[in-house]
Parts: structure tokens; sequence; C-alpha cells
């Protein structure tokens, strides 16, 4: 039988982090958590997940910092990113790094099933 | 007069390096000096062959030409020294051509007085060039040097007369001119050498205190200048700091709305996210009632999450964000993402959003998602004030403006409203608005930062129903107005 896929949350709200990782958990997805972009990078290296959701504004080391640290990696660079914006972060910045799609805060655990999803299976097609 | 010249006579792209004024000065007196000399030489030529072959006044010629030879040929060293100061170091110009002044002046009352002599003496009506000297050393040299050199010229003439007077060195007589016996006539000597150091202090107190006063005024004009120079770089320094200063407090300013932004939303993010976990049924069914409240909570969290985005938006364009996010923008593409998702609102309430652009809009300097955040906004309205009809996004440019304007066939603007529908917190009287009251206000801000306008008719002019908004975007973006909001 094919492994769980392995998603890697990063998010520096632990409120939110629990509510991902319950909806993404309840469709047998295998879910790492990490709660700023430094501990997240060291994840991603070691766990190689299949997909991360990555929060923008973080401590210690925010998404734009996460995601040019990440780009230079190239054992990372295929991993689908899904960048997750609150409502007027990011606003003309340009981002450094190219991530799958934005999704903005606050998202339905619904929607998040359904872009994980899709994503996942345009990274296996 | 001869300062006057100083700038148009030593033409600056010659000099190997900048001359201060005062070293241009005397260099070019030091040359009109120079050039004298071989006038004077030629004169005294020329007088000498006049008196002897046209008067025929009897005295020996050779020691006057071997004179004019040596005065000619030192000069001819001078003329060289001239021309090497004009490259030499900063600083030390002043001081070589003070000297070689002295040194010339020294020389040339050395040769004048030996001249004298083998021409007559206190007989030779020529005896008045000493003044020449004195007017030279008065015009070069710094008054009290000038004094000294005016009383060396005195002694000198006054030496030759005293030593042919008593016979100490043999006179000679210009015969045919005057009589022998007048460089014996006491009366006679005095009186020529009393006139001659009249006029030679006379000339010297004149000339210094002309031309120290032109001096003075050089130097004066010369710290003037530096004056205003040093007040002016003064003046650009505190500028700029002040500059760096407001920028930094804008970067300051604009990291703190980020973090505001951040802790404001962040809750409001979380408990929306764990109202929806309930309502997707993550935890388990709920009944209608409950899933009606939960409902009622979430919009009224997306009105508080809109109020605070727009309340930050505010500050953000005001302190120049805009002009930061500017970039070369496809207006086309900017109609397309802001109607993306409006049309289906549209459908919902049976309503047709229409666009009429042409195919290809030139590119203009903007903001791409802060005129997307304009039009949604512009369109959105329109919809919700629209029962039934049409709304229209129509898209046109001219040679100097791209317009965009959006007409629907709604409830429209009450005539009162019109002039209030731009401010802050304005919600129109006649509907029961869901909004902030800033989406208008915001929309404005941004089009004026972009060197543009909006307005707003009602009912449209042309269907004489509904309301018409319009904005415009200049194609070149001025650079004045780049510059205010930098």
């Amino acid at each position: 039988m094919k492994q769980k896929p392995r998603i890697l949350v990063v998010d520096d709200d632990v409120d939110l982090v629990a509510v991902m990782k319950g909806t993404l958990e309840s469709k047998a997805y295998d879910v790492i958590v990490a709660y700023n972009g430094k501990d997240g990078l060291e994840k991603a290296k070691k766990e190689k997940p299949d997909l991360i959701l990555l929060d923008i504004m973080m401590p210690v080391m925010d998404g734009f910092n996460f995601a040019e640290q990440f780009s230079k990696d190239p054992s990372l660079v295929k991993i689908p990113v899904l960048a997750l914006t609150s409502f007027s972060d990011s606003l003309g910045q340009p981002f450094p790094f190219q991530v799958s799609e934005y999704l903005r805060k606050p998202l339905k655990p619904k929607d998040l099933i359904a872009k994980v999803e899709e994503h996942l299976k345009r990274q296996s097609s | 007069m001869v300062l006057k010249k100083i700038d148009n006579v030593i033409p600056k792209e010659e000099t190997t390096r900048e001359h201060t004024p005062q070293e241009r000065a005397l260099m070019l007196r030091l040359g009109v000096y120079v050039n004298m000399r071989w006038l004077i030489v030629l004169m005294i030529v020329f007088a000498t062959l006049i008196s002897s072959r046209v008067f025929h006044i009897g005295f020996s010629t050779l020691p006057v030409y071997i004179i004019c030879a040596i005065i000619a040929s030192y000069n001819l060293v001078f003329v060289r020294q001239a021309r090497s100061l004009e490259v030499d170091k900063v600083g030390a110009v002043i001081r070589r051509a003070q000297t070689s002044g002295n040194i010339q002046i020294v020389l040339d009352l050395f040769m004048l007085t030996a001249l004298m002599h083998f021409t007559g003496g206190i007989e030779n009506p020529f005896i008045f060039f000493y003044l020449a000297h004195t007017i030279a050393a008065s015009i070069l040299l710094p008054q009290r040097r000038a004094y000294a050199l005016a009383t060396l010229a005195i002694l000198a003439i006054t030496l030759l007369v005293l030593l042919e007077y008593y016979g100490v060195i043999p006179h000679v007589n210009l015969v045919g001119f005057v009589l022998d016996t007048r460089y014996k006539d006491t009366a006679r000597v005095v009186g020529v050498l009393v006139a001659l150091a009249t006029l030679v202090y006379g000339c010297t107190y004149v000339i210094t205190a002309v031309s120290g006063e032109l001096r003075r005024r050089q130097k004066e004009m010369v710290r003037l200048k530096d004056q205003v120079l040093e007040k002016r770089t003064m003046e650009l320094e505190q500028a700029s700091k002040e500059i760096v200063k407001l920028e930094e407090e804008r970067r300051h300013f604009a990291r703190f709305l980020g973090v505001v932004a951040h802790d404001l939303q962040s809750p409001l993010v979380a408990t929306q996210s764990f109202i929806s976990y309930i309502l997707d049924g993550f935890t388990g069914g709920i009944t209608d009632g409950q899933r009606d409240l939960l409902e009622r909570g979430v919009r009224r969290i997306d009105g508080l999450l809109t109020l605070i985005t727009d309340l930050l938006d505010i500050p953000r364009i005001e302190t120049g964000q805009i002009t930061r996010e500017m970039r070369e923008i496809s207006l086309n593409e900017v109609v397309k993402r802001s109607l993306e998702g409006l049309d289906n609102v549209a459908q919902q309430k049976e309503l047709t959003l229409k666009v009429e652009m042409p195919e290809s809009l030139p590119k203009i300097n903007g903001a791409s998602r802060r005129l997307q955040q304009v039009l949604t906004n512009l369109v959105s309205n329109a919809i919700n004030y629209t029962n039934e009809g049409i709304v229209l996004v129509r898209v046109s440019d001219n040679e100097n403006e791209v317009r965009v304007e959006v007409i629907d066939s709604g409830i429209g603007i009450l005539p009162e409203d019109l002039p209030r529908l731009f401010n802050d917190f304005f919600r129109g009287s006649n509907v029961s608005s869901k909004g902030t009251g800033l989406g208008l206000s915001i929309s404005k801000r941004i089009v004026e930062a972009h060197g543009g306008k909006i307005w707003a008719e009602s009912p449209d002019p042309e269907t004489k129903k509904g309301s018409r908004f319009t904005f415009t975007l200049p194609k070149k973006l001025a650079a004045v107005h780049e510059e205010k909001r930098e």
C-alpha cells in the first residue's frame, strides 16, 4: 500500500496549526508541524514532506526568508508550497520564490483539503 | 583696469590646475610688466637714435646699447619664468611671483641708474622714468615693499647725482642738449631731486592705495563666495539628513503597521478557522440553530477583518506604499483579474456584467493589485446596489489618459450624498450598507496616488438611471507626483 502523504505545516499560530493538523489528519495525511521558519526548514530537510503549508508572517524566520533558503536546496525545490497569507500581508511584495499557490486566510477546512488534494495530485501526475 | 580683465586674459582651460584669483591677478601683472620691458628697451634704442642722429646730441651711444642688450637678455629669462609659474604648485605661486617681481624691479632700477649715468645724469629729462619703477612696484608688491623700492630708487638717483656732483665719478655731458655745468648747479640738482622724490612717493601712495583696495575687495569676494558655498553645503547636508530620518520613520511606521495587522488579524483568523471546523462537521453534527449562529459569527469576523485591512491600508497608502509597488502593468490584465469571481456574484443576482475594453491598452506605470482593488470595489458596489439590469465596465483611452467607467442601472445615489461619497466612513443614506465605509475613500487615495481622478455621477448621464463611477489614470505618471510621494 502506498505510504500516507506527508504534509509539513509551518505557522506560528499554535491554535491554527492544531486546527489544520486535525483537519488534515482526518483525511489520513501524515502531518508534521513547525512553529517558525527556521524549525520548518530543518524539518523539511529531514522529513522530505510531499507538500508544505507555509505562513508568510512568522517570527524567527518569516515565510519570505524561509522560501529564500528553501529555494537554495535542490532536494527541496520540487516540493509544492502553499503560502498562507493574511488579509493585507505581502501586498505588492514580490515573493523571492515560486510558490505553487497563495491561499488567503481564513481558510475553510473543506477548501484547505481540496487545495492540498489538488496539488498532491498535480505533483504525482 | 587691469583687474577687470583678469578672468578673460588667462583662459581657465590653459592652466593645468585651478589658480586662486589672487594668483591669477599677480601672474597677469607680472606678465604685463615683462612685456612692458620689451617696449621700454625699444623706446630707449629709438630715443637714443633720435637724439644722436636727428638732434645730433653728443654722447657715447655704445654703453646705452650694451645696457639695452643686458636688459633684453634678462627679460628673456623672466619671460620663461613667468610661463613656468602657470603650472606651479598651489600656494607656491604667490611667493615665487613676488620674489621674481622684487628681483626684476631692483635689476631695472640699477639698469636705469647705469643708463642715466651714461646719458647725462641729472641733465637727462628721462630721469623721470624712475616713476615707471615706482608704478610697477606699487602694482606688483605689497605697500611696504613698494615704499621701500621707491626709497631705493630715490637713493640710487641721488647717489648718482651726488657722486657726479662731487666728481667722484666722471659726468657725461649731453653735448648740444644742455650746458655742461648744469650737473654742478646746486639749486637745479636739489629741485629736480625733490620734484622726483615727491612724484615717486606720491605715485606710490596713490597706486598702493588703489591696488590695495582692489586686492582687499578681491579677497572679500572670495571669502563671501566661500561663505555662500559653505552655507549651501550645510543646508544640503541638513536636508539630506532630514530625508534619511523621514525615510527611517516611514519604514519604522510600515513595520509597525505590519505587526499591528498581523496581531489584530491572527486571533480572528484562528477563531474563524475554529468555527469553520465546526461548521464543516469535523467535530460532529450540529443543529440548524447552532449553524445559523456560527455562520453569523463568521460573517461578523469577516466584516471585522475587512475593516482592519481597510484601516491599515490608509496609512500604508499615505506613506507612499503605492509608489513603491508601481511597475509597468497591463490594464487589460488588471481589469480581467478584478472581475474574477464577480461575474458569479452578478449571475446569482441575475444581473448582466458586461465589459467593453479595447483589445490592447498601452502599458501604464501602476500598482497592479491596488488598481484591482479599486475596480473590484467599484464593480462589487455596483452589483450590491443593483437589483435588475446591467453592470457595465467600460475602458477607453485617449492621448494622455486611460478612463475606466463602471455604470449600473441600480438604485443610484441621493444628490445630497454625492459630495461626501469619497469621505472616510461615509455610508449612503438610502442603503442598508454592510461595508466599512472606507472602500471608496481608499479607492480615491489609490487613484490619486497614480496621478488620476475619480468621481461619481447619479443618475448615469447616458441611461438616466443608476449611477456611474469614473476614474482616470495618466499614461505617463507625472514626475512631480512621484517625487511628492517618495
